[in-house]
């Protein structure tokens, strides 16, 4: 298909248990095209996140195939993953996970300096995205002087600091009081608006629904999916 | 950021923990460069010692140590033997017997009383001039204080040399000079001059033995003790790397096995010291390296930002280890020369360039071990699981 970005096919996710075999996710079948907008909503456990894992290949399926711009990711070595994960998919976790003892443009510069970008270049890439994101002239402010909306704020000006062709957001609201959540869902938008896919995993009707495809999981499986 | 600034910016981070682990590579660091400086610091020392007596092959009848064996007959005739030698350069005969010296103000000590045949003069002038004529003798600084003798006065001295029963004739001595002698001990008062004065103090008994012969090799002194050998049979001639050999192969051996014994545990200290920092470290911040890996970090780069802590706390400890090891082996060395009967120039701890390439070998190699568990955990951490637990958490 024409601007596929990732495909599952018929994937499925065994995590073995001391009480037996758990079955995170079974038999996907989906794929994220260029500048698509998808959300994935469905209760704690149905898989959501295992999915995007998988799609965003820090996780390989048990079954099925699973292929990013062509290449099947199973087959593909650590290093090669990590590599198509630094320069083509960008990641928003529901904690932020930002580096404390680094400043806001530091942790943005830091994927841009793994990918070898030159320093300049690197330098006027995080200006780019902190203005981006509205946070320009708390660049030099460390995590702890943030609060929750900045931090997502500048967790997504890291996820495209390599301009990512696909965002997979964790929950990106869940640690923020409605309003901040408001403006990261807003902020989102925008970074698709501006070309890039986004899949977001939630638990969130309102972010959900600002999305044009909505998928909705249930015991690993994709209950039902609507467009808008 | 190269992974050895962002190692950096990690000890920063938790600014008590690296401090308390940098402090205790420290102290561990200052025993293992200790250790090391004791390992190899007596023989050093001995070295220094037998080379600062200015002669490289020792002739005796017996045994290498002077005194150990019995005296070498015909001493005159063995020199001049060995002097004709072509690998010889120079023979020096070194005859050794104990004295009583006294001042006529009623102060006395009993010396050493050493004389000598030869060019060479064992021993180092501080004050006043050498022994250059019949009934001179130089002191050492510790029987010259004893005497309260400086260079110009006289001294009796009543050597007992061959029969302990009978009365040593007294001899007056002009002091020539003060000097120093390798071997001297902090409390031991010695005097020397030459084979023929000596001979003379002692009654004119038991003349033309040595101690053993001080022999100068033309340029080798193996090529020089063997010739000797060959040349008389009945002597033994070492040279001063034979006389460390059998220092080794004797008493230093211990220091070497408690040198091992002590830098082995004070290494597994630091391993251990390290890995536990260093796990604690890695194991709360498994969500940021999950979230970095899963940004496209390579598996090889947080393995190496885990190393490159594990060198900065070792690097930073060491370093400040070696002033430290320094302060504590002078300390140590001056408890362990108030030993009886240990030479005032003899060191146990001696610093050599080497001490400190296995000093830096060793922690360097400490650093990689106290790494490999924690590298072991962030190189294995699952992704997915582990960006799951911390939401979870």
């Amino acid at each position: 298909m024409n601007g596929v970005i990732v495909t599952a096919s018929h994937v499925s996710r065994v995590f073995p248990m001391p009480a037996g075999p758990v079955t995170a996710v079974r038999d996907v079948t989906l794929a994220i095209t260029r500048g698509e907008h998808t959300a994935v909503r469905g209760p704690s456990g149905c898989g959501k996140s295992t999915l995007l894992h998988m799609l965003g290949c820090v996780d390989t399926p048990s079954a099925g195939t699973l292929v990013f711009d062509g290449r099947d990711v199973s087959a593909l070595k650590d290093r090669a993953r990590s590599l198509l994960r630094l320069r083509h998919i960008g990641f928003v976790f529901q904690r932020f996970f930002l580096l404390p003892m680094l400043t806001a443009a530091e942790n943005v510069e830091l994927p841009q300096a793994e990918a070898g970008a030159p320093k300049d270049e690197r330098r006027r890439r995080t200006l780019e995205l902190l203005e981006y994101v509205g946070l320009a002239a708390r660049a030099d402010h460390r995590p702890s002087q943030l609060s929750g909306g900045e931090m997502q704020r500048v967790a997504i000006a890291r996820a495209l600091a390599n301009r990512p062709r696909l965002l997979l957001a964790d929950e990106p609201t869940g640690e923020l009081d409605q309003a901040t959540g408001e403006h990261i869902a807003a902020l989102l938008d925008r970074v698709n608006a501006d070309g890039t896919a986004l899949v977001i995993v939630t638990h969130d009707p309102a972010l959900a629904s600002r999305a044009r495809r909505v998928l909705t999981m249930r015991d690993g499986c994709i209950e039902g999916e609507a467009t808008g | 950021m190269r992974a050895i600034a962002f190692a950096w910016r990690s000890l920063v981070r938790q600014p008590a923990r690296s401090t308390l682990g940098i402090l205790g590579v420290a102290a561990i660091g200052a025993l293992l460069f200790d250790m090391l400086l004791l390992s190899q610091g007596l023989v050093l020392s001995m070295r220094d010692l037998l080379d600062r007596l200015g002669f490289d092959v020792r002739v005796t009848a017996g045994e290498p140590l002077p005194g150990a064996g019995p005296d070498l007959a015909d001493a005159a005739a063995a020199a001049a033997r060995l002097a004709a030698l072509p690998s010889v350069r120079s023979v020096t005969i070194v005859r050794s017997e104990i004295a009583g010296i006294e001042r006529g103000d009623g102060r006395s000590i009993d010396a050493v009383f050493l004389g000598v045949a030869g060019s060479l003069h064992i021993w180092t002038i501080l004050r006043g001039r050498d022994v250059a004529a019949p009934g001179e003798l130089v002191l050492n600084a510790s029987g010259a204080e004893l005497l309260a003798a400086e260079p110009g006065a006289t001294v009796i001295v009543r050597a007992s040399c061959a029969d302990e029963n009978e009365a040593p004739p007294p001899a007056a001595f002009r002091v020539a000079g003060i000097a120093e002698l390798p071997f001297e001990r902090p409390d031991e008062s010695t005097a020397a001059t030459t084979i023929a004065s000596l001979e003379e103090a002692c009654g004119g008994v038991q003349t033309d033995i040595a101690d053993f012969l001080a022999v100068i090799s033309a340029g080798d002194a193996a090529q020089a003790a063997a010739d000797i050998e060959a040349a008389r049979p009945d002597l033994s001639a070492f040279t001063n790397d034979q006389m460390i050999g059998r220092i080794e192969q004797g008493g230093v051996t211990y220091f070497r096995q408690i040198s091992t014994v002590l830098t082995t545990v004070t290494l597994a200290f630091a391993m251990l010291l390290i890995t536990v920092l260093l796990t604690v470290s890695v194991n709360q911040r498994l969500g940021e390296v999950a979230a970095l890996r899963a940004l496209g970090f390579s598996q090889r780069r947080v393995v190496l930002d885990v190393l490159c802590e594990s060198v900065l706390i070792i690097g930073i400890g060491g370093a400040l280890s070696l002033p430290c090891g320094a302060l504590l082996a002078t300390w140590l060395d001056a408890i362990l020369k108030r030993m009886p009967g240990i030479p005032t120039d003899l060191h146990f701890f001696v610093f050599e360039p080497r001490a400190l390439a296995i000093h830096a070998a060793l922690l360097g190699g400490t650093a990689i071990a106290a790494a490999l568990y924690p590298m072991r955990i962030v190189a294995r951490l699952p992704i997915a699981a582990t960006l799951r637990d911390e939401v979870v958490s």
